[in-house]
């Protein structure tokens, strides 16, 4: 087990910068996500780790050791891919013994060892198969498994659930959460997924273009994200972002609209007049006397809850209520918003006021 | 499907299998029936006498067969062990990237369109002692005499030299199509997992291009084992016998000799050799592979 630092990394691939100077903390034993649209440098970075790609700029330290120049096979890290990149031609429990053999560990260890992580995964019947009898959710058992048994300093996923049906990603997730609350390595997972970065990490770290947005515990980045885009990328269905400015009605501080709607505030530290974008999350607003009059044009039911679509001024906005409200399209709704839990950003900046 | 039951299929095939029968089994099948005869058109008796497997029974005592079948495998080892090693280290190179690249990538599967015949008389040029290049450039820098008309060794060499530089491109070009369909995972991974570059041969590449390399061995094994044309430019199969293969040495058998019955025997023997040596390396190399699975 390790801490793992990150300082100042960029990237390059020839005239094209793709990171701009990342800097993370990881600490021992922690559950790090990394997350982002796609595109924006999470495999990259994770690669870096690895040491499949060269770091262009800045430092890279597990356990305290700088390993910029070291080789993949020195900095004793297990990665699963995407893909996980079984071996075709070795059966699972050659593919799972493959790290030890290099290891040249002997022959009773790795067996002793194969044995137990295909316990631990489930895999004990399958061990003599080869990978293209094997089913996705067993495949990526299997890059678990050649993970575990090496019993490494820090352990790297590269969207590991990212090719399996939503069921057996939901599954997985316990089990690879369950996997780390027992063994307790230190882990850099990759998503894009912000549902699996909410519910497996100690610690999010959100990625756009190359560099940091924002670093933190998942709730703290739900209850206060730092900018616009994390807000937007954090939190399912997405938050409702309303534009206008900030100004005073009957003494108490509003988000007024173009069309003069007042969107209640609790405290806002900035001038009158200034333009901002009011943000609200969906499950935020309830329905109910008192509420802005909302147009509403699609009704979704799933049975639990019932998201709402609307429009306000020519702004979109959805409502997520517990109730089952039915109704016809084109009727006007009144959307309560709870004014604490409203988040206000800069317009121009994106930055959280 | 009605397709299966009707004849229609069988008549769309016939064709080919006409083709094949005339071409391809009836010559066959000639050969054999041949072989079991004394049949020298140009001899006291001109007819085809049937005696029995006397041709065959003649073969294991013929001191000419067995030397000659004794350098065939000899070079047919050399020249394919040599082209496997070879092949796949310039497909490795060119798997890189290097200024030039397309271009020396094409030169060096010229040798591969080239006919036989004109490969081993060029061949010949380049190593006659008093014109060629190679004895001349040998002479000059390390002194070395080389004389494939009188050094049997030398001309067993040069003679595999050929083979292996006319031939190569074929395994290196099989090599490179199967290198760049594996996927690049695997390859990482194993880095990952603490293989150095002779594990990830070994461990890795290796086995995920068996089945081409596998292949091309067969192909170049089968091609090495009925080598006639170039050698017969080159060398003639001397000095002596030194580079008489088994092709020359039916060659001569049926044509400066017209013992046709002899030689069509040495045709079926050269061809069932063929099979177990092939069969051999299937059974060493891919029936375990197989039934492991
Ligand atoms: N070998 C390469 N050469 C040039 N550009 C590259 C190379 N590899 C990646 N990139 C660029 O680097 C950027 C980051 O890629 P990366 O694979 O890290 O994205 P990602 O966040 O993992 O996306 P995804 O969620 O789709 O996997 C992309 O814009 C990509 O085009
Ligand atoms: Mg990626």
């Amino acid at each position: 087990m390790a801490t793992v630092q990150i300082r100042g990394v960029t990237k390059r691939y020839g005239g094209v910068q793709v990171m701009h100077g990342v800097d993370v903390d990881i600490e021992d034993g922690e559950f790090v996500v990394l997350v982002g649209p796609s595109g924006y440098g999470k495999s990259t970075l994770l690669r870096m780790i690895a040491g499949l790609e060269e770091v262009s700029g800045g430092t890279i330290s597990i356990g305290g050791r700088v390993v910029n120049d070291m080789l993949p096979k020195e900095r004793d890290i297990a990665m699963v891919f995407q893909s996980y990149a079984l071996y075709p031609h070795k059966t699972v429990a050659q593919n799972m013994g493959f790290p030890l053999l290099m290891q040249k560990r002997p022959k009773a260890e790795i067996e002793e060892k194969v044995r137990k992580a295909a316990e631990i995964l489930d895999l004990t019947k399958y061990l003599d198969r080869y990978p293209r009898q094997l089913s996705g959710g067993q495949r990526q058992r299997v890059a678990m498994g050649r993970a575990i048994v090496r019993d490494p300093q820090v352990f790297l996923f590269d969207e590991p659930l990212s090719n399996l049906d939503a069921k057996l990603r939901v599954s997985m997730r316990v089990e690879i959460k369950e996997l780390h609350q027992r063994l307790r390595t230190t882990t850099v997972y990759v998503t894009h997924d912000q549902i699996e970065a909410m519910t497996m990490a100690h610690k999010i770290v959100v990625m756009r273009d190359g560099r940091v947005e924002q670093i933190g515990r998942p709730l703290d980045l739900y209850d206060r994200p730092a900018n616009l885009f994390v807000a937007g990328f954090i939190g399912s269905p997405a938050m409702n972002f309303l534009e206008g400015r900030l100004a005073t009605r009957d003494g108490r501080r509003v988000v007024e609209t173009a069309d003069g709607t007042a969107l209640p505030l609790e405290g806002a530290a900035a001038e009158d007049g200034r333009r901002v974008t009011y943000g609200i999350r969906p499950e935020h607003i309830s329905v109910g006397e008192g509420g802005i009059p909302v147009k509403v044009s699609v009704f979704e039911p799933t049975g639990s809850e019932t998201l709402i679509f609307g429009r306000l001024g020519g702004q979109l906005i959805d409502a997520l209520v517990r109730d089952r409200i039915e109704g016809e399209p084109g009727q006007t709704l009144p959307f309560r918003i709870d004014p604490r839990r409203a988040h206000l950003f800069d317009t121009a900046t994106g930055v959280r006021l | 499907m009605r397709l299966k039951r009707t004849g229609f299929g069988w008549l769309l095939l016939s064709p080919t299998l006409l083709l094949l029968g005339l071409f391809g089994v009836f010559p066959f099948l000639y050969v054999v029936w041949v072989s079991f005869h004394e049949w020298n058109p140009f001899a006291a008796n001109p007819e085809k006498v049937f005696n029995w497997a006397n041709n065959y029974r003649a073969l294991v005592f013929d001191r000419g067969f067995l030397a000659s079948l004794g350098v065939t495998l000899a070079f047919v080892f050399f020249a394919v062990s040599s082209q496997v090693i070879l092949g796949y280290l310039l497909a490795q190179a060119f798997m890189r990237d290097f200024p030039g690249k397309a271009f020396f990538r094409t030169i060096h599967t010229l040798p591969l369109i080239m006919a036989p015949i004109i490969v081993g008389s060029v061949w010949k040029l380049m190593t006659t002692p008093s014109i060629g290049i190679i004895p001349y450039l040998l002479r000059n820098t390390v002194g070395f005499d080389l004389n494939i008309g009188t050094s049997a060794l030398a001309a067993f060499v040069i003679t595999v030299i050929m083979d292996v530089w006319h031939w190569t491109p074929l395994v290196t070009l099989s090599l490179i199509a199967a290198l760049v369909s594996l996927p690049p995972d695997p390859f990482e991974q194993a880095q990952i997992d603490g293989a150095d570059r002779w594990q990830i041969f070994r461990h890795i590449t290796l086995p995920m291009i068996a089945p081409a390399l596998i292949a091309t061995v067969f192909i170049r094994l089968m091609d090495a084992m009925r080598t006639v044309d170039e050698v017969l430019m080159l060398t003639g199969g001397g000095p002596g016998s030194a580079t008489r293969f088994l092709g020359v040495h039916i060659f001569k058998e049926v044509f400066p000799r017209t013992n046709y019955g002899y030689g069509s025997a040495v045709s079926v023997i050269v061809l069932y050799l063929t099979i177990v040596v092939c069969w051999l390396l299937y059974v060493g190399l891919i029936a375990p592979r197989t039934t492991r699975r």
